[in-house]
Formats: structure tokens, sequence, C-alpha cells
């Protein structure tokens, strides 16, 4: 059996060319909803012991501090999760010291009644900084993989010149990243998702990874072409598709297994992470064996094409 | 002729070479194996250690050799524990964990270097990093980590706690100015008359008696953790029930850490009230763990406070009166040699407003010590010879050279008060980061579980080895982490998870294409060969863009995600090493043995061999 990928590349592309739309416009009109690690602000995790108060209660407990817009939000059995602007220590003990003393065990005061079980106040210029060195990451990591594929694939060279390999795999690249930043757009909007450092690293680690397949079928190709480059292009390259299908959903496979297992069983903390890399490899896997090569065989034809005419 | 032996042995053949290797690798694993599981502070070895003392025959077994120091004649005698005994938690190199997994806060300062010349800048953040450093260690803080960076043209001070539990009082430690004063004696000093002194014991007497009288009540078996809210003085542990926990020798006063570290056994309350600086103090042993300078205990108490003369509004004089010369107008200290004799010192240099102080001062106290004071305590109390006029000190003593030189820093910090301030926190607390530890273990076996369940499935006997090979990985990786002292983060657990994941992936590229070598008719040991060297591009390509982004990653990362990026590097790099170099040892041993031959085995129909 045999699917005829290249031969039904129209379908891929146009699957491709409306997720890739659907994720610009959801990136402009709604944008990715920064955390305090960009943003600056202070985030504060308290577990209760008692029965958790309603929100209502915690936010008129503490409406005289001044914490500027001041979110409460219910997390897990026991948890809430505040949310306001950047405070200093003073305050932060303050918001502690009137939590204990409104909301107490009448009964049984042996525990506490609430325990902090995380504090994070992250000032305005530590956020500004992060987002600089975060979009010269994305930048130079690009670049380096760009580089590095020129590299790898220089010696490519009949029907196809090397480069073309190395534009068509960062075209992939760059359809998976777009892809999963508008999905996290739309998350956002509708989930209240929030882009955090973890967000930016699991980003870099998609990078590293949407490449992985692509390498795997071009190598194929570029193997197959030296073993016999007089056929033609088209069926080479499908071939070496069809041939290497198995292991590129394979070793995916693997990966998204120990991801699933992290996004359902690892902490809290670690929970976005994983989905966005889960999404980011899916993503990847599909570009690499319906985006990627499909793209070379397209630019073959066109500068063929072009030949002819002139 | 039978061959030699002794010779087969030294210059194996190809397949004795072969034998040779897989013992290689087993070794490795054992090795690396103890190393894993060994020291684990957390859940692993505890888990083991319970687990092996409970099944019988193996809880008898005499295996771990111990070298123990009697008390008595001061030899050494070799002893070998039962395994019941033996701690495991205790031995070896322990993983090094991350803030968010051990709870503790980490902390960035802003320090304003404006008022300081640009190339004496690096200087003065040594300064302000060193006072932290020592005010840190006050706190009794393991393993403290105060960094300073430049970011653009803004100064840092980055400070990361593990285990602290009240980040408050941390913070308010670090965030203040060092001060340095020079004092000259005080010809007023003087001590409280007998009428007040016989009023402070009266009361202190008064606080003695309610403590005797809280004492039996808890003997008697009464909520400690109750009557700790009720009575005890110390607003640090008050509201926890006097709760003190994972507290390590020297963090408390003399007479307390004596009572809690040596008088008492776990679960004791100490009989009799203790006394300290601050008062009387009830005090009950809970937990205790780890042997020598990782000892840690768990203890509460409570505090009677006693009454100063100033809590009476008693005044007394103090010995050493202020002269108005502070660190404020001192421009720089340093290290200098006495020119004859050699003998380090530290040389003062006043700016010119503390130059004419300095002047007056020791005009006035000729043949008299004046006090240098330091956050309060005197650091040095040199005698004036001789009036100062030209602005400059030494201050000479019995220093060798590192005390002069801590000296002169000290200074220096009090000198170039730099202020710094507070501008990110990020606290995590013990629970959170202990459910952290135990949630992302459970991930991570769950992941390689599913993962071998796969292997095994779909590349049958291949498939077995990789699985093999992948539980080699996994311990060198963890062996390596130990290591290399690698901060194992959340997200860095995260990362070797992924990379187990990854692990894989070159074995499956690498059996796809000897399938495809066995169904061309190639012979298995054809296959296997082709099939690895085939691979290797694609694996190495492949993974080489991995370890770009990790070293990206690494640049661009806060300590958390630079422990992602290693986890993840140090996996990519260990996985073609146990992929490639392992997996095909296994493969070239196991397709040499003839029930292992059968095709349906590598996942390739046609029955025999050709």
């Amino acid at each position: 059996m045999k699917l005829k990928i290249i031969q039904n590349r129209k379908y891929n592309y146009t699957l491709s060319l409306i997720m890739v739309m659907a994720a610009i416009i959801s990136l402009l009109i709604w944008g990715l909803k920064p955390s305090i690690d960009f943003t600056g602000g202070s985030l504060m995790e308290i577990k209760f012991n008692i029965e958790r108060p309603a929100i209502d209660q915690i936010q008129s407990g503490l409406s005289d501090l001044n914490l500027g817009e001041l979110r409460v939000q219910p997390a897990g059995a026991r948890n809430i999760i505040l949310r306001f602007k950047t405070v200093d220590e003073e305050t932060h003990q303050r918001i502690l010291s009137q939590l204990k003393s409104k909301f107490k065990d009448v009964k049984n005061d042996s525990i506490p009644a609430l325990v902090e079980e995380r504090f994070e106040s992250i000032g305005p210029i530590i956020g500004q900084e992060l987002a600089k060195k975060a979009w010269m990451a994305i930048v130079l990591a690009s670049l380096a993989i760009i580089l590095y594929i020129a590299f790898a694939f220089r010696k490519v060279s009949k029907p196809v010149e090397s480069w073309k390999y190395g534009v068509a795999a960062v075209i992939a690249l760059i359809h998976d990243i777009l892809i999963v930043v508008g999905l996290f757009a739309i998350l956002g909007h509708f989930a209240g998702f929030e882009v955090d450092s973890l967000f930016i690293t699991a980003l870099l680690t998609i990078l590293g990874f949407s490449v992985h397949d692509t390498i795997v079928v071009f190598d194929r190709t570029r193997e197959n072409l030296a073993k016999h480059y007089s056929a033609d292009f088209e069926a080479v390259v499908n071939d070496s598709i069809n041939q290497t299908i198995a292991r590129s959903i394979n070793t995916s496979l693997t990966i998204l297994l120990v991801l699933s297992a992290l996004y359902f069983l690892g902490g809290k903390t670690i929970v976005n992470f994983a989905l966005v890399l889960i999404v980011g490899i899916i993503v990847g896997t599909y570009s690499s064996i319906f985006v990627a090569s499909p793209l070379v065989v397209t630019w073959h034809n066109l500068s063929k094409n072009f030949k002819n005419r002139k | 002729m039978a061959k030699n032996p002794f010779q087969n042995f030294f210059t194996p053949g190809p397949r004795g070479k072969l034998r040779w290797l897989i013992f290689g690798i087993v070794i490795l694993f054992i090795f690396t194996f103890f190393i894993d599981v060994f020291g684990f502070k957390n859940i692993v070895a505890q888990k083991l250690d319970q687990g092996l003392s409970t099944v019988p025959v193996v809880s008898d077994w005499r295996i771990w050799p111990k070298i123990e120091k009697s008390p008595l004649d001061n030899t050494k005698g070799l002893k070998f524990k039962n395994i019941k005994e033996i701690d495991l938690i205790n031995y070896g190199l322990p993983f090094s964990l991350g803030l968010d997994l051990l709870g503790g806060t980490h902390l960035v300062y802003d320090a304003d270097v404006s008022q300081i010349n640009p190339s004496e800048r690096a200087d003065a953040l040594g300064g302000v990093r060193d006072v932290i450093e020592r005010r840190v260690n006050a706190l009794g803080v393991s393993e403290p980590l105060v960094q300073t960076n430049q970011v653009g043209s803004s100064w840092r001070v980055i400070v990361e706690l593990a285990g602290v539990y009240d980040v408050n009082q941390a913070i308010k430690m670090i965030g203040e100015t060092p001060l340095l004063e020079f004092k000259e004696e005080n010809p007023e000093a003087s001590q409280l008359t007998p009428s007040e002194q016989q009023q402070l014991d009266r009361e202190n007497k008064a606080i003695e008696e309610k403590a005797q009288a809280v004492l039996p009540q808890i003997l008697a078996g009464a909520d400690f953790a109750k009557l700790a809210k009720q009575y005890s003085d110390d607003s640090g542990s008050k509201d926890n029930g006097g709760l003190y926990q994972g507290v390590k020798k020297g963090a408390f006063v003399p007479e307390f850490d004596d009572v809690a570290f040596n008088k008492l056994k776990v679960g004791e309350i100490y009989p009799n009230l203790v006394k300290t600086q601050f008062g009387y103090h009830i005090i009950k042993k809970e937990a205790e763990r780890g042997e020598g300078d990782n000892k840690e205990i768990d203890v509460r108490h409570i505090l009677f406070q006693t009454k100063t003369a100033a809590d009476l509004g008693l005044k007394i004089n103090s010995e050493w009166k202020n002269t108005g010369l502070t660190g404020q107008q001192l421009k720089k200290a340093n290290v200098e040699f006495d020119p004859n004799s050699g003998v380090p010192e530290v040389g003062l240099e006043f700016n010119d407003e503390g130059a004419k102080l300095f002047a007056d001062i020791t005009t006035k106290n000729v043949g008299k010590p004046v006090a240098i004071f330091l956050d309060g305590s005197p650091i040095s109390i040199p005698r004036v010879n001789e009036p100062i006029l030209s602005g400059k000190a030494v201050i000479s003593g019995s220093f060798t050279t590192q005390e002069a030189k801590l000296l002169a820093q000290r200074l220096n910090a009090g000198a170039l008060p730099v202020p710094i301030n507070l501008i990110s926190q990020t606290t995590v607390g013990a629970s959170l980061g202990n459910e952290s530890v135990q949630r992302s273990l459970q991930a991570g076996v769950f992941g390689l579980l599913l993962v071998v369940i796969f292997m095994i499935l779909y590349y049958r006997l291949p498939g077995v080895l990789s699985v093999i090979a992948l539980f080699i990985y996994t311990t060198i990786a963890l062996a390596l982490f130990k290591f290399l002292h690698i901060t194992l983060t959340l997200a860095g657990i995260a990362g070797f998870i992924l990379s187990v994941g990854m692990a894989v992936d070159a074995n499956i590229l690498i059996f796809e294409r000897l399938k495809e070598e066995l169904r061309a008719g190639k012979d298995l040991a054809a296959g296997v060969k082709e099939g690895f060297h085939r691979a290797w591009f694609s694996i190495r390509d492949s993974n080489v863009s991995s370890l770009i982004t990790c070293v990206v990653l690494y640049w661009f990362g806060s300590s958390i995600i630079r422990g992602f990026a290693l986890t993840l590097a140090i996996g990519i790099l260990v996985s073609m090493f146990s992929a490639i170099t392992i997996t095909r040892q296994f493969l070239r041993l196991v397709s040499g043995w003839r029930p292992f031959q059968n095709r349906w085995l590598y996942g390739v129909r046609k029955k025999t061999i050709t």
C-alpha cells in the first residue's frame, strides 16, 4: 500500500493554509496573553486546610491593601491563586497575616488554616528583560537551525539544489510554530492560558523537534536520488515519504507517550508545558510528512516550468 | 590441537570481543545503578529501604560494609550491616534538587550603583555579595547561592535560598545596608544600679515561674502545639505550634542546640527549662534525619522571653560612644603589608569630611582604644598611638592575610553602601515542592513503561533489546546528573522524561532500517550492520538540531530553564551512546544465537533465514 501524499498535496496545502491563517488571525485579534513572567506582577497560591472560603470573601478581606486589580481563582480542590500587581515584601506579609486572621479554624487551631504554597512577585523591569531575551532566543535558535540544515544538506544537488531543502524545512518549521502559537492565542482568549517562560522553552524545544522528522524524510530522498535519480522526482519523493512514514510516526509517538504521562500525572506547574509540547510534536510530525517534502516538489516543478518557458 | 584457553581469553576472536563489550556494558549498568539508588534523598531510596527491610530473607543479608569508629578505643573496624539496618538514603552522592522541588526562595535585587565610579562597580557588588553571603549564612541556610550579574547598565544580585521557612526574615536580613561605625570610649559608661538589677531579676523570676507552671502540663501530655500558640513569645514559630522543621546544627544558640541535638531523642520533651539569651524554652524533638553534618531535626519549642533593661525602660550607658564617623566617610579599605615585618594589615582611607573627623577623634583619644563596629558589633578595637591627620589609617592586629582581606571587604561593603532593592521574588513552599517531585517521578515511571510496552509490541526482539538499553540509558543519565552536580528542577525532570521518549528514536530509525534490509534479502548479520550504518546519518542530523536548541535555551534561561536544557542535552548525548552502541552490541550478540534467528522476531514475515 502506498499513500499518494505528493500527488494529493493540494489538500495538505489547503489544510495547512487554513490552520496558519486561523493562527495568524487569532494572533492579530487576541494576541498571546503574557504571564507575570513578562509583564511583572504577583502570583500567590494559598492552600486552605479548612473549607475554602468564597472568592468574594477573600477579595473583600484584602480590599484595603491597594493591590491594583486583584483576581482570585480557585485551583485544585483546596487552593486559590491570587494575582495582583508587584508588591514589596511588607505588603506580601500583610496579605498573609490578613488572610490568616480572617480565615481561622474555629474548632481546632493546632494546624494552620492556610499555608502559602508559592509566591512570585516579579518587577516589570525583569519582565521586559525576559521578553527581550525570549525574542532573541527564538530568533537565534531559528537562525542556528537554518544554518545547520543548509550545512547538512550541502551535498544533495541533483535535481534540486541543497539549499531548497533547507528552505522547505524552515517553512515547515515556521508553519509549526505559527500554528502552535495561534492555538495558544485561542486558548489564551477562551481558557485563560498564559504564556510564561516555560512556554518559550517549549517553543524552542519544538523548533528542535520539528526538523527532526523532516531530516529523516529528506535523508531518505537524498539516498534514493543517489541510487536512481533519473526517475521521476515526484515519485522518488513520494516513495521516500512512504518508506519513512512508519518511523516518523513512531519516533513522535514515543515522545507523545512520555509527554502524555507528564500531562496527566505531572505536577500542576508542568501541565501547560507538556500540553504545548504535545501540540508542537503533533503539528511537527504532520508538517514533516505532509508539508516539507511536497514543498520541495512544488518548488522543483515551478522552476522547471519556468526554465522550459524560457 | 586444543587451543590454549588463556590465549583465547586474552586475545579473543570477534565473538569473544563482543562478549567483553557486553560484559563492560553490564558493569557500567551496575555501577551507575548503585550510584543512582544510594543517596537519593527523597523517595526512591526511602521506598526501597522500607521495601527491602520488610522482605524476610533479604533483610538478613549482610551486604554493606561499613567502617565504624569505635568510640572507646578509637580504632577502625569493618562491619557488615544487615539490610534492615542500612539507611540507604545516607550513602553516596545526593541528587541536587532545585528550589522549586526543595522549596525555597529566589530573590533578585537591583543594585543602585549610580553613586559609584564605573570602574569600581564590580568590586562594590562583590562587597555586597559577601555581606549578603554572611548574613545568609547566619540564617543557617544550607548551600546558599549569591550571585551578581550585569544586565545592560543595571547590576543585579541574585540570592537563592533553599528550604528557608521564614523568607520574610531572610529578606529583612539581606536588605539591611551594612553599617560601619567608629566609636570612642564612653566616659559615662554605667551599669545598672543594684535596685534596678533587683527589679529586673524580679520580673524575670516571674517569667521563669510562669514557664515552670506550663512545663508539667506539657510533660503530662498536653497538646504542645496548642500551648505553644497560647504561650510562646517566639513570633517566628508561634503560629506553627512552635515548630521548626529541617534545622541543622548551629542554627540555634548553643544551649538550645545542645539539648535539641545531643540530649533529646525523637519524640521526647526535655524535662527542664532551657535558659538562653532569649529566655526560657520548653523543647520537644519531633523528628531527625541524616547523619553527621547533614543531620536535620524537626523541633518544637515554647519561648518565655525574659526582659532586658531596655524593656523596663532602664537606661544603661554603653562602653562605647558614637563619634559621627561612619562608613559613609570611608573612601576605601584595602589589605596592606607592614613593610618591616610583612604582617598583613588593613589600610583605611577617608574622604575629606572623614579625614577631618578622624583627625579630631585620634587627637582626642591618643593612648586610648577606638572601636570599629560593623552592624552593631565590634570587629576591631585598635589603640591610637598618635593623632592621624592624613585621612589614612591602618588597623594592625594579628591578622592572617585571609582575615585582613575579609575585613577589608567588609569595610569596603560598609564604605560603599550600594543600596539594593528587591525587584523580584519567587518562593515555593516545601509541600508543593515535595508534591512536584512525587508527581514527576510518577509521570516518569509511567512514561517509561508506556515506551517499553510500545517498543516491545511493535519491534519484538529488537524492541526488547532497546528496552534494556533504555534502562541502562536511564541509570547512566541519572548517575551523570549526580556526578556533574546538575540541579534538578521541575522543568529539568520534564526534560529528562522527554529525553526518555527521544532515547528510543534512534532505535526506531535503526530497526526500521533493519527490517528493510531483511526484506531486501540480506542475512541478519549484514542487516544489522547496514541498519546501523545507514541510520546513523539521520540520527546524527536530527539530534544535532535538538542540541542546538538546548544550547540556545541554556543561554536564554533562568536557572529553571537551564536545568531543562542541561538534562535534555545530556539525555540526547547519552541516548546516542545507548541507542547506538549498546543496542548494536546486544543485537550482534543475540543475532548469533540460533533460536533468535527467526525472522518473525524482527517483524519481518519470511520465516527462515536464507
